[in-house]
């Protein structure tokens, strides 16, 4: 490992030794010098220009940032149907993740086949084929308004192109994708020692005090991490919106996520400029929130070192 | 064409393309190639590639490579090659974008070309200069077309009505389209779709009013008024169901595949003349054009002819020359003239036209005929939109979304909607 250096070393050596490490992560480190860092430095100088994808760009200072902040009613109904987005989904999903690696985690029999089962969703989660489908399934005349006609005689609206309800079926979506997070929480569950359990239970308590007592403190880091991990994920969904909306962010804006917004400023509307002053925006909150995170972190999670 | 790629032919492929470019040369280096890219039906793609493939039967050591996509993807995706300097040779363009482009230094003038590579000589003076930005020639205009208005015929005689003509108003088209619903009781089958945030019938609308979508200027050239009564117009035929509801109207991404008269719902829809042969190709119905509703008694001509589409070539682009021929070829050439049929409209060449008349079937007479029959009634082509009227018509179709949805009543829509159209403009 490159972090193990004996002082002796000479430099040439220790390059020698740290050589086969680097040429391993040179593909990563190839992939994130070039592919992400570079363009993410660029969008942070062009957020500053007014480029538009086709003119070289022309510096135009604070004045993107200052449109967003004083002059932008569709930066905040974009935050809005973000936020709706991410409050919604993470806990549900979460919840639901939670709940289902419990009932896994009870070994009941031929576990890996429905884990895989259950992770399904998340494999095809994010690809546009899932999106198109759920574009099928709530649409008017989709799948599920012919279930419910056909066992309640209940004809439902069109899902998704109804801006009462199409920002939920997005969040429902999200939900049903709970597999990545429902695997780490099974892997956290089998770390709790079981002799704990035992230990209660000898003492007398109750399934529903051991898992208050025990499992949710124990799971504190795993719950955590994929708290986190969800939220950043959530701020940056941008597929499903573009496949259900059609890449309009309709009806009336209601799917009109904060990456979609970004989106059509910059290849819509060929305002890439103001697109990456949004983009760093996005950034900002982020980075406020996961910082707010780990703050808040010291007081809930328990860690047991 | 088929082609079988077993992993053994990949891998000699891949292995063929290492060693020709350790040597530093491309692997065919007779062969001139150039990309063209182009929006539209699955059947322009047909008749597309058809063209390319007879072009490079003719032309050995020419390749065409066609790319093709939607029409709402295509704006993106154009910017994304623009920018990475990377568009195709042989671009199709519209009137809306060509000024936008041309001006930004993307595309090529093509007036050093003009009567040597191509040859525009049968051209009438409109139809050439409509391609025209600040004097240079960046678009070669592929046919003529104007809006129609395309009507399942037997659906209205089957309801035992007569179908909408040119001559209604758009008050009795109305009226009409209402009784339609009505007499064809049919669950989820509605008489119109709705055109409500469709701009080009909103441009037909005002100018039947003496009024533009934008003036000379670039400013909207419309009053709040103006757009509130269109607006309240749509909403009264949602209410007498005499078009789709908004929840349908909202699953439409302006294109021919999704419009509710090729899903069945509706039995007119609102579109271009060249599109006929698009729409008639994937409805089992047959279709009738005409012009949309007039404007009533004193109004004026809405409709223009204008330039369905350009082929533009990228001033990026490595075989101008090439390129130029390709585009030569298809508004010249009877081969691939008949290919292209007039799918992308009227050929503007009168030679042109002579050499495809015998050729057309009855669908291509029908198109023909409409833009002869229309040419005299119809008023000048506008100044091209100006920046940001992308956007706008963006606006307009969620403005009529608010109003279909009850989020605004269309008396408030024509004011909130003109605010945000002219704040556009004022900023692009």
């Amino acid at each position: 490992m490159a972090s193990v250096v004996f002082p002796s070393d000479s430099l040439g050596s220790r390059l020698r030794k740290s050589l086969p490490a680097y040429g391993f992560l040179s593909p990563w480190l190839i992939g994130f010098f070039c592919l992400t860092a570079g363009p993410t430095l660029a969008s942070l100088y062009l957020s500053f220009t007014n480029f538009d994808l086709i003119q070289d760009p022309r510096w135009v200072g604070t004045a993107n940032y200052e449109r967003i902040f004083t002059n932008d009613p569709k930066f905040i109904a974009a935050m809005k149907v973000t936020f709706t987005y991410v409050l919604l989904s993470v806990p549900f999903k979460l919840t639901f993740a939670l709940l289902l690696a419990m009932a896994l985690n009870r070994g009941i029999q031929g576990l890996s086949v429905y884990r895989a089962i259950f992770y399904l969703p998340s494999l095809l989660g994010a690809s546009v084929a899932i999106a198109v489908l759920w574009r099928q399934v709530f649409a008017g005349d989709g799948l599920l308004n012919a279930f419910l006609k056909w066992s309640f005689g209940y004809q439902g609206p069109s899902w998704i192109s109804n801006p009462d309800y199409a920002l939920y079926t997005l969040v429902t979506l999200s939900i049903w994708q709970f597999g990545s997070p429902m695997i780490i929480f099974l892997a956290g569950l089998r770390q709790i020692p079981q002799d704990m359990y035992e230990a209660a239970s000898l003492d007398g308590a109750s399934p529903m005090r051991q898992m208050l007592k025990i499992t949710l403190p124990l799971l504190t880091p795993v719950i955590f991490f994929n708290a986190v991990i969800q939220t950043i994920e959530a701020f940056k969904a941008f597929t499903p919106a573009f496949i259900v909306s059609e890449g309009t962010g309709g009806p009336v804006d209601s799917t009109m996520f904060y990456t979609l917004y970004l989106y059509l400023e910059g290849f819509a509307y060929l305002r890439m400029g103001y697109a990456s002053a949004l983009a760093w925006v996005l950034v900002v909150i982020i980075a406020v929130f996961t910082a707010f995170s780990f703050l808040s972190s010291k007081y809930w999670v328990h860690y047991d070192d | 064409m088929t082609m079988i790629i077993n992993r053994r032919s990949a891998l000699l492929g891949s292995a063929a393309a290492l060693g020709a470019s350790a040597l530093g040369m491309p692997a065919f280096a007779q062969e001139k190639r150039i990309r063209m890219f182009w929006w539209g039906s699955k059947e322009r793609a047909d008749r597309t590639f058809k063209g390319n493939e007879l072009y490079m039967a003719k032309n050995a050591g020419t390749k065409v490579d066609g790319e093709t996509i939607g029409w709402s993807d295509y704006w993106p995706r154009m910017a994304t090659q623009a920018a990475g300097r990377n568009l195709a040779d042989v671009i199709q363009m519209d009137y809306r974008y060509i000024f936008e482009y041309a001006r930004r230094g993307a595309l090529l003038d093509l007036m050093p070309m003009v009567g040597k590579t191509i040859d525009l000589a049968n051209f009438d003076k409109n139809s050439v200069d409509c391609g025209k930005v600040d004097g240079k020639l960046f678009g070669i205009n592929l046919g003529n077309n104007s809006t129609a208005m395309l009507t399942n015929a037997a659906a209205f005689e089957a309801a035992g009505l007569k179908p909408p003509t040119s001559a209604m108003s758009w008050d009795e088209y109305g009226k009409l389209c209402a009784e339609m619903t009505k007499a064809a009781k049919k669950d989820g089958f509605y008489a119109s779709m709705d055109a409500g945030g469709l701009e080009p019938n909103f441009e037909v609308f005002l100018r039947q009013r003496g009024k533009n979508l934008y003036n000379d200027d670039g400013k909207a050239g419309f009053a709040a008024s103006d757009a509130a009564d269109w607006f309240g117009y749509w909403d009264g035929l949602r209410q007498t169901k005499a078009c789709v509801p908004a929840e349908v109207q909202a699953l439409d991404k302006q294109n021919i595949e999704t419009n509710a008269l090729t899903l069945g719902k509706a039995a007119v829809a609102f579109a271009h003349s060249n599109q006929l042969v698009g729409y008639q190709a994937v409805n089992p119905n047959k279709l009738s054009i005409d012009a949309y509703p007039s404007g009533g008694a004193g109004s004026k001509p809405g409709a223009y002819l204008k330039p369905s589409m350009f082929f533009s070539v990228a001033a990026t682009s490595k075989n101008p020359e090439e390129a130029v021929k390709m585009i030569n070829y298809v508004i010249n050439d009877p081969e691939g003239l008949k290919a292209y049929g007039v799918e992308r409209g009227v050929p503007p060449s009168s030679k042109a036209r002579e050499n495809i008349a015998g050729d057309l079937d009855a669908l291509g007479k029908a198109q023909v005929d409409y833009i002869a029959a229309i040419t005299s009634k119809v008023g000048a082509l506008p100044p091209p939109p100006p920046k940001g009227a992308g956007e706008i018509a963006f606006l307009l179709r969620r403005t009529n979304e608010e109003v279909g949805f009850g989020r605004v009543k269309a008396a408030d829509a024509g004011k909130k909607f003109l605010d945000e159209a002219s704040s556009i403009l004022s900023r692009a």
